[in-house]
């Protein structure tokens, strides 16, 4: 059995697993934590792909979350499109969005991608906050282009509280464990499959796999362009779920939380992003005690794993490891 | 023409005072390959230990702004014993000490909301009064924020030019191997480069908070600012940085006469992107580059 | 005699992948002794094992006697090891005379500096003209001899080169024989690293053939003359 068949099989026995918890489980409580899960699984799945996989050091993937969010928000509110169908269109946005991004930063170096794609998100977030300037004049009062400080809601829904009354949130549950199980068997092509080989040879031996025609600025682009369209559609159903969208998308906390998953369940590799959300999202709720306390233990977190345990959880599990961190010899001069 | 000396008198001061954070920066990457995004942290830490020393401790402020250069000298110095010197040998130590320093400055800027508060405070080292230019009035607080920073530029380019731990570090940055088979312990090099750069970046967060005020997450975007005039000029180049931020500051001014304030940075982004376009290696290449 | 450099058993690389393997040699004062070999067997791993900037992973170096195989390179270049690397590694943006004056950093030398620059200017009198020029608009035989010159400001006890004359024009490479012969004459102990060995043969005290990561040979020059064998299967002529 190929790698690849194996991860997609397990991928698809825990949606089967996952796919059995709100039988037994009623709390609404947990099942949102749990739909939360699996929007933050999708994000971190497809960030992995560009910093692991694709060794592109973006640090806009939460800004291109959030043009997911946004644009379902707003094709709901300005335009009254259903949600379900909005959905799909702004992953679309985040494609195109993403694609613009990457080729003005993806002929850079490392670091100065690293850079420009954290001052692109800054400036779209300095864009949505600081336009002060009324759009349209509903009764709750001025509303800018671009929801402002305040973000949008009221843009409609799913659709379940028609079909499953109080018990709306179950319905949320499976469609984001749909698109979380979409995202991450998505993520295992691209790793397993041919793009994650041709990174592979780049990173192995970047002279000789030029001379084969392996371009990395085109590879890096489509897996740019390509795993933005999941983050978007994360970023849509986030808006669903929760009904508000707004600047908080943005925050360095959020992104800080969500590159501690990468990172702490080993970036480069299948399954150790996801592992990370879960084990990051347990100690979330574990400090929730000591709300202050959040950012630092977030920060220290960060800090140290990846001064201590640069390949993460799944680097102390496997000595097969195709990611970043892997540390082929050197050719001898 | 009192157009002119405003744009003159208020770019120039935004200009001088990037230009002292970004030559940190650019010591730092120029010789160990570090992107220090606990930077931003470190401007926050420089402002509000100035703050607290001559508001707390009661010190006049030729005292206070050693002591805040002292503490983020010293933070620097624990950045790079703690974060940056266990990974040095990591073949992919950029992404690395990126990271770590994320999170360390999320750490640094948590701790300072803790001790300080999340709400705004004005920085107590303010001077009163201006000079008054045709119609035009610039603030003596501008003069003085211009003076330090150059003051400041003249002693660094002294530093690297006369003596011997300046020609240590112009020799790391441009050669890391030689510098070692010089007898240089690079080791040290490093440690002093973000200690250096932490002593500036307290200096300039003073003046940043001066104008704008105190608040645990004022770092950020003068932080990106500084990275993004360190990009410009090509990484790691300390005199680019010194003249790009210049550059930017007047850019700057231009753009907010033009455009207002709120759009200035979005606009002053494209036109680094423009620029990143045209001059991927940044504005001066590397080959030709006259660095340190 | 004593013995001025000393390895035994050495082994060294670069992440997992070993380049050279139980390496042992003993280099007298005042001798000038070559490596010579195939490219990429491991010549100047060797030397950059030496000097610190590749770490040695068994075996033990030693200087007059002293172990050096566990310093930091610094500490080695103040225990008397001068190595001028392959391919120059000149400090670009400094001038010619700062690029000098780099080489006595450290208090020793720089105690020194005016006298040796005295004694690198009339070994190189082409650097005294080029003096004041950027480093990177150097050619590449004026390069070589900043980087010989910049050397010879450490002192040091045991000057290690790094391919001297790799890709240089004939009549440069003239020149850079010229210093070599005349910093032998002078009571220098030298270890050269070199590809054209039957050029270094007739200069060598001793030559050491690394084939491997290993030795395969090591004789006097007059004897890698007299091997032909040695000179085609190794050497390529």
């Amino acid at each position: 059995m190929s790698a690849r068949t194996r991860d997609i099989l397990i991928a698809l026995a825990l949606a089967g697993l996952l796919a059995l918890v709100p039988l037994f489980i009623g709390t609404r409580y947990i099942i949102t934590q749990m739909t939360l899960f699996f929007i933050w699984a999708m994000v971190v799945s497809q960030w992995n792909l560009v910093l692991g996989v694709a060794g592109i050091f973006s640090l806009a993937q939460m800004a291109l979350f959030a043009v997911g969010a946004y644009a379902t928000a707003m094709l709901g509110y300005y335009f009254g499109i259903p949600i379900l169908l909005a959905m799909p269109v702004a992953g679309f946005v985040t494609v195109v969005v993403s694609a613009l991004i990457g080729l003005a930063c993806l002929r850079l170096r490392g670091p100065y991608v690293a850079l420009l794609t954290l001052a692109i998100a800054q400036v779209i977030y300095l864009v949505v906050v600081n336009d002060t300037e009324c759009f349209t004049n509903p009764p709750s009062g001025c509303m800018p282009l671009f929801g402002g400080v305040r973000g949008f809601s009221r843009f409609g829904d799913l659709g379940f509280r028609g079909l499953l009354g109080s018990k709306w949130y179950i319905g949320h549950y499976y469609v984001g464990l749909f698109l979380a199980v979409l995202a991450v068997v998505f993520s295992i092509a691209i790793i397993r499959g041919p793009l994650g080989l041709a990174f592979q040879a780049l990173r192995d031996n970047p002279g000789y796999a030029t001379s084969r025609g392996i371009s990395r600025f085109k590879y890096q682009l489509w897996v740019f362009s390509l795993s933005a369209f999941f983050t978007g559609l994360a970023g849509a159903f986030y808006a669903a779920q929760f009904g508000v969208v707004g600047p908080i998308v943005f925050s360095i906390a959020m992104l800080l939380f969500l590159l501690s998953m990468i990172v702490v369940g080993g970036m480069g590799t299948v399954w150790g992003p996801l592992l990370g959300a879960a084990i990051l999202m347990l100690a979330d709720e574990g400090m929730r005690e000591f709300g202050d306390w959040r950012d630092i233990g977030l920060g220290l977190i960060l800090a140290l794993f990846v001064i201590l345990l640069p390949r993460g959880l799944m680097g102390l599990m496997t000595a097969s490891h195709s990611g970043l961190n892997r540390q082929p010899p050197k050719a001898s001069k | 023409m009192d157009v002119l000396v405003q744009i003159l008198s208020s770019g120039l001061t935004l200009g001088a005072m990037y230009a002292v954070s970004t030559i940190g920066l650019a010591l730092v990457y120029g010789s160990l390959n570090m992107l220090n995004m606990s930077h931003g942290a470190l401007l926050a830490l420089g402002g509000y230990v100035c703050l607290y020393a001559m508001t707390a401790l009661g010190l006049p402020a030729v005292l206070a702004v050693p002591v805040a250069m002292a503490v983020c000298g010293i933070t620097g110095l624990l950045i790079y014993h703690l974060a940056a010197r266990p990974m040095l040998a990591s073949r992919n130590f950029e992404t690395q000490i990126f990271i770590a320093t994320i999170g360390l400055g999320a750490v640094l800027e948590n701790v300072i909301m803790r001790t300080f508060g999340p709400q705004p405070v004005a920085q107590p080292l303010n001077l009163q009064g201006a000079i008054v230019i045709g119609s035009v009035h610039i603030p003596n607080q501008n003069i003085l924020i211009f003076a330090v920073s150059v003051l400041m530029m003249v002693m660094v380019a002294l530093l690297l030019n006369n003596t011997r731990m300046g020609r240590a570090i112009r020799a790391t940055a441009q050669n890391r191997d030689a510098a070692q088979l010089m007898g240089i312990r690079i080791g040290r090099v490093y440690a002093q480069v973000l200690a250096i750069s932490g002593a500036l970046a307290a200096v300039s967060g003073i003046m940043i908070s001066s104008l704008s005020g105190l608040l645990p997450n004022m770092g950020g975007d003068p932080m990106l600012k500084a990275f993004i005039i360190c990009v410009v000029a090509g990484l790691g180049n300390v005199y680019g940085a010194a003249g790009v931020a210049l550059a930017m500051g007047l850019l700057e001014a231009v753009i907010q006469y033009v455009f207002g304030v709120q759009y200035s940075f979005a606009i002053l982004l494209l036109i680094v992107i423009a620029v990143l376009i045209w001059r991927p290696a940044g504005l001066f290449g590397r080959a030709q580059v006259v660095r340190l | 005699m004593a013995h001025a450099l000393t390895l035994e058993n050495v082994a060294s690389g670069y992440g997992q992948h070993l380049v050279i393997r139980d390496v042992s040699l003993s280099i007298p004062e005042g001798v000038l002794a070559a490596l010579i070999g195939p490219n990429g067997h491991g010549k100047t791993t060797l030397l950059r094992t030496v000097s610190g900037l590749v770490p040695c992973r068994a075996g033990s170096i030693s200087l007059h006697g002293e172990r050096i195989d566990r310093m930091r390179p610094d500490e080695i270049v103040a225990a008397g090891i001068v190595h001028v690397p392959q391919g120059d590694l000149l400090f670009p943006e400094m001038t010619v005379l700062e690029n000098l004056r780099m080489g006595a950093y450290l208090p020793g030398a720089a105690a020194l500096e005016r006298q040796r620059l005295e004694e690198v200017f009339t070994l190189l009198p082409k650097l005294k003209e080029r003096r004041g020029q950027t480093a990177s608009t150097l050619s590449g035989g004026e390069r070589r001899m900043v980087g010989i010159g910049r050397g010879l400001m450490a002192g040091g006890r045991l000057l290690m080169l790094d391919e001297p004359s790799l890709g240089l024009a004939p009549i440069v490479i003239d020149q850079i024989y010229a210093v070599i012969g005349a910093l032998r004459a002078s009571g220098r102990t030298i270890l050269i690293v070199e590809e054209n060995a039957t050029r270094i043969a007739e200069l060598a005290d001793h030559l050491y053939l690394l084939d491997n990561g290993r030795f395969a040979w090591s004789g006097t020059g007059a004897e890698l003359m007299s091997r032909p064998e040695i000179l085609s299967t190794y050497l390529g002529g």
